[in-house]
């Protein structure tokens, strides 16, 4: 069933609302295999609570939620198993190793010891966390926290990765390697949708960006279908999404703080 | 000191409260009925009971016993102050020690301009509210009332401050002792290398047991003994800062004015000189980080899991060994271990030390049975309340994990019952070696063990699963304190349902309560296949219900 669809996540008039706050404003999202999809958008306005409905972690309350072919309320599980999942400014274990916690990982998606060790050892070797893999991580600084959590993510080899802010706290250079490890994923089929706030990075790595805001999809497409639905013709996404997000009155509001 | 940043501290501290799960924080309005019902609960219980007392000497006619209890409630007066010192001691280390990692006081935000002296006063303050100062209110007020009928109201008034500047002495230690421990621990980690985990667990437990043993040894016996005890003490030990506020009251009863000024004025120097201390320490070591605890070194080689021989899949498996790692590291966790050693202590000690028994001379059934019921299914009750909640805010990796409603109950379950278990097969040891029962009584108090150790775990891990609690500042919450409440009275009386078809045999045959009741004899044999056909269904019905429980917690994750 999965093979035939060309849909990685498909979203068809999904909403959540939490009392009196509308988190996610009947969207509909059509997310393609093997593609890095940003979401973009101001805080609170409803990135996260998306990226948690994909997986299952929130129900929404209409709408229907369809990832690499399964109904996510049918069977929750089973798309679990496909996903690779790494939110924001996550609690590891703190309690565990560094290496404990991705043996732990890989036991829990039912990795073999072989591909178990040599996965991690890639990994470990190539965001420069030997050497540190024996020590609790609770003596671990945010970056590494950060990098440990992304090895979780990316090591059961999922078919649709879901990062919130992946590249938060990381050097350059594991940054780097991350961006680059994303667009090679995608070669091989492997969809990312991907929360940010650094617009250059979605601008450079996304091949399509939704602007969220207050719930709503406001804007949906490629960067010049940005530019077009913005009509600002050569800007650059910044421009565009203080623009459909109605918050370009920054300066207004600078010299009003200067006061 | 501005007085204003330490109310604002202790204000922190308080509103910690607020985070229960399940409670709704958008636009918290404060209930400062609900916020002060704890103390003016704790004073109107006090103010009862000082009338009750009072009413009970007026009204005693005969004037040598009024005497008998004058001087009792004179020695209780010259008591109070180390006794509250002690409680206060123990509550507030417990509070400490139940707190999660190093920053567990509250912690100032050090870029703000908050002086170490204003930080070191409201988190010692702050570490008296709750109990130990509902404690104080209690008895503050019923010596207060009690002290009109008895005519000491002037020995009242110089008590209740002395009862504050107890706890507040106490809590000071404790700040102290916290202080030194962390930085203690962290230079201990930094020497142990990659038995720095081992050392901790087994430090602890040593820590607690000599705790518990000086504990008993002093509580130990009748509670007009103990009285009688630390009013003795007190003067043999008048060296000690600590007895000095009782010193000063011993010497206003007697009415020397002197010795009561130097005392009270030594009194006050001293805790000066401990808040002063506890300052310094702060200043020094407030910000200290303990160093990385590094547990293993060289290549990674993946174990091949002996769970997974028992037919665990490697998921399940994975939480298990998970848990094993978070009990025997987590500091808020290993206070776990130390209630079966308390359950063992408690009575051996009473048993032996106070009674005054030869431990290997006579057959104590009671003893035994106690030994080996009370620790195992404790330990099942309270492992079962706090299993899930001890994921913290972990907790998302659980909820975004493919694990199966099933899965977790099976490995939750499966770790309750291999702890609880390996609990009750040291507490059978350790009871028949100092109880010596007959070989029928220790068979089936074992075999009761077991089952209330699976009926009782089942029970306990769906409260768990449906009361957990992720709220992990200041301490770890675990399960919401309503749920733990239910759950307990479930259990005792689940128990008492497994247990009464054993109620005849263990009263006619051992006789185990000394008296002899006209209950029908029972065989043993009879007897315990009944109470196991009762631990079946029950596990059996409460498991199901904690599948349950589980499939609604994963299908609402709260990340």
């Amino acid at each position: 069933m999965a093979s035939l669809s060309e849909s990685a996540v498909k979203l068809k008039g999904v909403a959540k609302r939490y009392s009196d706050i509308v988190a996610v404003d009947y969207i509909d999202l059509d997310v393609k295999r093997g593609e890095i999809f940003g979401l973009l958008g101001p805080n609170g306005s409803g990135k996260s609570t998306t990226l948690k409905i994909i997986l299952g972690l929130v129900k929404p309350d209409s709408g229907s939620v369809n990832v690499l072919g399964i109904n996510v309320e049918e069977d929750p599980v089973a798309v679990k198993r496909q996903v690779g999942y790494v939110p924001e400014s996550p609690r590891l274990y703190e309690f565990l190793t560094g290496i404990e916690y991705l043996d732990f990982v890989g036991d829990v998606y039912g990795m073999n010891a072989a591909e178990k060790k040599e996965r991690i050892n890639e990994y470990l070797e190539a965001l420069e966390l030997e050497g540190r893999e024996g020590d609790m991580i609770s003596g671990y600084s945010q970056g590494m926290k950060q990098k440990t959590i992304l090895i979780s993510g990316f090591i059961h080899k999922p078919k649709l990765l879901l990062l919130d802010e992946p590249l938060s706290s990381l050097d350059p250079r594991s940054a780097r390697i991350i961006k680059d490890l994303l667009h090679e994923l995608a070669s091989q089929g492997v969809t990312t949708i991907m929360s940010t706030h650094v617009l250059e990075i979605a601008q450079a790595m996304c091949n399509r960006i939704a602007i969220m805001y207050e719930g709503r999809l406001l804007a949906l497409g490629n960067m010049e279908e940005l530019r077009q639905k913005a009509r600002l013709p050569g800007s650059d996404l910044e421009d565009i999404f203080l623009k459909l997000t109605g918050t370009e009155d920054v300066k207004d509001v600078v010299e009003a703080l200067l006061k | 000191m501005n007085w204003k940043t330490v109310l604002r501290l202790i204000g922190v501290d308080v509103k910690s409260g607020r985070l229960v799960r399940g409670r709704k924080v958008r636009r918290f309005r404060e209930r400062r009925f609900f916020q002060y019902l704890l103390y003016g609960g704790a004073c109107a219980l006090g103010i009862a009971v000082g009338l009750l007392a009072g009413t009970f000497y007026d009204r005693i006619p005969d004037l040598e016993t009024k005497i008998i209890l004058y001087d009792g409630a004179i020695s209780l007066f010259l008591s109070l102050p180390t006794l509250v010192l002690i409680y206060s001691l123990v509550f507030t280390l417990m509070s400490q020690i139940q707190r999660a990692g190093v920053k567990s006081s509250i912690q100032p935000p050090y870029w703000m301009p908050i002086t170490w002296e204003e930080h070191t006063l409201a988190s010692t303050l702050a570490n008296l509210l709750g109990f130990s100062l509902a404690s104080i209110i209690s008895i503050g007020s019923a010596i207060a009332v009690a002290s009109v009928f008895l005519k000491i109201v002037p020995l009242a008034i110089f008590v209740i401050p002395s009862l504050l500047a107890s706890a507040f002495l106490a809590s000071t230690t404790t700040e102290i002792s916290r202080i030194l421990q962390v930085r203690l621990v962290g230079a201990v980690y930094k020497s142990s290398g990659k038995a720095a985990v081992w050392v901790r667990f087994i430090g602890s437990l040593i820590f607690f047991v000599a705790f518990y043993i000086v504990w008993f040894a002093f509580t130990s016996g009748a509670s007009v003994a103990v009285i009688g005890t630390v009013v003795g003490a007190q003067n043999a030990v008048w060296f000690v800062p600590y007895v000095w506020l009782g010193m000063a009251l011993a010497a206003f009863t007697e009415g020397l004015l002197a010795h009561t000024v130097i005392f009270s004025l030594a009194s006050l120097l001293f805790i000066l000189i401990l808040f002063s201390l506890a300052v310094g320490l702060n200043s020094r070591f407030g910000l200290y980080e303990p160093p990385a605890i590094t547990v293993s070194r060289g290549a990674y080689v993946p174990k091949t899991g002996f769970l997974g021989k028992l037919g665990f899949s490697s998921l399940e498996a994975a939480v298990i060994k998970k848990d094993f790692k978070a009990f025997t590291r987590r500091r808020e966790l290993m206070y776990i271990f130390i209630m079966p050693i308390v359950f063992i202590l408690m009575p051996l000690m009473q048993y032996f030390g106070a009674i005054g028994r030869s431990p290997l001379t006579e057959a104590s059934p009671f003893l035994f049975a106690w030994i080996l019921l009370m620790p195992g299914a404790l330990m099942a009750v309270m492992l079962g309340n706090m299993i899930v909640g001890q994921e913290g805010g972990s907790v998302w990796y659980l909820y975004s994990s493919p694990i199966t409603a099933n899965g977790l109950v099976k490995c939750k379950y499966t770790f309750i019952i291999i702890f609880s278990c390996i609990v009750t097969i040291v507490c059978s040891i350790v009871g028949i070696l100092v109880a010596h029962p007959s070989l029928n009584f220790a068979v089936a108090s074992f075999g009761e063990s077991l089952l209330l150790i699976f009926a009782l775990g089942a029970v306990s891990l769906g409260a768990g699963i449906r009361g957990a609690d992720f709220v992990e500042v200041p301490r770890p919450k675990m399960i919401r304190p309503l749920t733990v409440l239910v759950n307990m009275i479930v259990c005792f009386v689940l128990a008492l349902v497994i247990l009464a078809p054993l109620i005849p045999y263990a009263v006619t045959t051992i006789s185990i309560l000394g008296i002899p009741l006209p209950l029908p004899t029972v065989d043993l044999y009879v007897a315990l296949p009944i109470s196991v056909i009762i631990a079946i269904i029950i596990t059996y019905i409460f498991y199901k219900k904690a599948i349950k429980d589980a499939r609604e917690f994963l299908a609402k994750a709260e990340v």
